[in-house]
């Protein structure tokens, strides 16, 4: 056990509780045991008791959104099965925040003003922002145009799009991200509960993610808020997931239900034993956690 | 065949038809795809270090790579002889298959590990240090420590390292295998 990891890790929880105090958040925690834990294809949630543990407390916050609540927010453990290496753990400390009313530019800023906070609170410098699209991204690493590269040109003849893509990002752009990043624009196909735009050269998910020293800190989406688009999501996620030989996740009909009454809203998530250590320049999560 | 899961340092794979050993491995799964592992592989006959990145469930092919502590024995030129310190067995692998930066560095009846690709040897471990006798050098300067000044010395093996102007023929010098450099006197 490492103690002075554990004060750093206090320090910034201490820190981003006061930050959304400060901004008229109100931290709701909710159930961790749930009867839905996830939607996406890549998510394999734990069991306990005839239900699941929660991946994210994304499906409950947004039941609370859709109630009135306003702005909220929650820190607490969540649960990835077959996630095990110096920066995963199958337990793992979430922050999620929603801003309602707001857009993913508002969000940005406020995750770039909670990160200097808590860097700040540590005494560490922040290093310098960038701003890029996932298909700048691929331009400039890979010389490789997302909007028209097959699977086979993304360099995988037996991957799917999605996995060729992903073995690009994991292989040549992610060790490229050592400042902080946040990366916007990413693939439709990838959207998972973020909003889709077609209007653009190429459809793409109004989603972002925030790297930090290459370390993926934060997911953010501009969130969907229309109840039949977001059972065709739940269908999408589970078809792939028979395909995959994996079991369907069930489905959450509250949670549907109350998708269709929340206001719009900018959303993320955030790892918190992520954030610590890559403030601190670990090498991984382990120090922070008992 | 490996799964992913099996991956570890010094995991010996079959890929492009040649021997690869995994010299770093990390998990590491976006948010929203699927999980791979990233590795660092080394070409056991080139000895060139790749990336290569697996999804999690991809099949991966074992090397058919063996090993053995043997005994460096002598060279008759063309080949270095060497034997099996279990079996008495005895075997040459060429100079050109180990290369200078093996041969630099072999001393008879040092113990070293051989590897052998498909039944065939292919490469030599060395310790990361060895102690060798300088068999010519130019005088050396007493007490001149002076950092950075250099001359050439040439060891047993015939290879040449630089070396501070303080050492002298007939000494023993410790050298790192892996860089070839000079690395302190011995005192004998």
């Amino acid at each position: 056990m490492n103690a002075s990891g554990l004060r750093t890790r206090a320090s910034v929880l201490a820190t981003t509780r006061a930050f959304f105090g400060d901004r008229g958040y109100l931290e709701v925690p909710t159930p961790v045991l749930v009867p839905s834990a996830a939607m996406e294809e890549h998510l394999f949630p734990l069991k306990a008791d005839g239900g699941l543990l929660r991946t994210s407390p994304e499906f409950a916050l947004k039941r609370a959104i859709a109630s009135g609540l306003g702005r909220v927010y929650e820190i607490g453990p969540c649960f990835r099965g077959r996630e095990d290496g110096p920066w995963h753990g199958t337990e793992f400390l979430m922050l999620e925040w929603y801003r309602v009313g707001a857009g993913l530019p508002e969000l940005i800023a406020e995750t770039r003003a909670l990160i200097s906070a808590c860097a700040a609170t540590l005494g560490v410098e922040v290093l310098p922002w960038r701003q890029v699209t996932v298909r700048e991204l691929f331009l400039e690493v890979c010389g490789l145009d997302l909007a028209t590269a097959s699977a086979a040109e993304l360099g995988a003849s037996d991957d799917t799009w999605d996995e060729a893509f992903f073995r690009r990002w994991v292989q040549d752009i992610e060790p490229t991200l050592t400042d902080a990043v946040v990366v916007t624009d990413w693939p439709a196909s990838q959207a998972a509960l973020a909003q889709v735009r077609t209007d653009g050269e190429w459809p793409t998910a109004c989603r972002f993610e925030v790297y930090y020293r290459g370390v993926e800190l934060a997911n953010a989406f501009f969130e969907v808020i229309d109840a039949r688009e977001q059972r065709h999501r739940f269908m999408a996620a589970n078809v792939a997931r028979l395909a995959a030989g994996e079991p369907p996740h069930p489905i959450d009909e509250a949670f549907i239900e109350a998708v269709g009454r929340m206001p719009t809203t900018a959303g993320i998530a955030l790892g918190i034993d992520r954030l610590v250590a890559a403030l601190a320049g670990w090498d991984g999560i382990d120090p922070g956690r008992v | 065949m490996y799964q992913t899961s099996d991956i570890r340092k010094g995991l010996k794979i079959e890929r492009d038809n040649a021997p690869w050993s995994v010299t770093y491995f990390q998990f590491v799964k976006p948010g929203k795809g699927c999980a791979f592992t990233r590795t660092k592989q080394k070409n056991l006959l080139t000895g060139r270090v790749v990336d290569v990145t697996y999804k999690t469930g991809e099949k991966i092919h074992p090397a058919d790579i063996d090993d053995a502590m043997m005994q460096y024995l002598y060279n008759d030129g063309e080949e270095f002889h060497f034997m099996n310190t279990e079996t008495y067995e005895q075997i040459g692998i060429g100079s050109d298959v180990l290369g200078k930066d093996v041969t630099n560095w072999l001393l008879e009846e040092a113990e070293v590990q051989v590897l052998f690709y498909k039944g065939n040897p292919v490469n030599v471990d060395l310790p990361n240090f060895v102690e060798m006798e300088i068999t010519y050098c130019e005088p050396g300067v007493k007490g001149n420590t002076a950092q950075g000044a250099s001359k050439p010395a040439t060891l047993s093996t015939g290879a040449t390292v630089n070396v501070p102007l303080f050492i002298n023929q007939g000494e023993t010098i410790k050298i790192d295998t892996r860089t070839g450099d000079y690395v302190e006197r011995v005192s004998k």
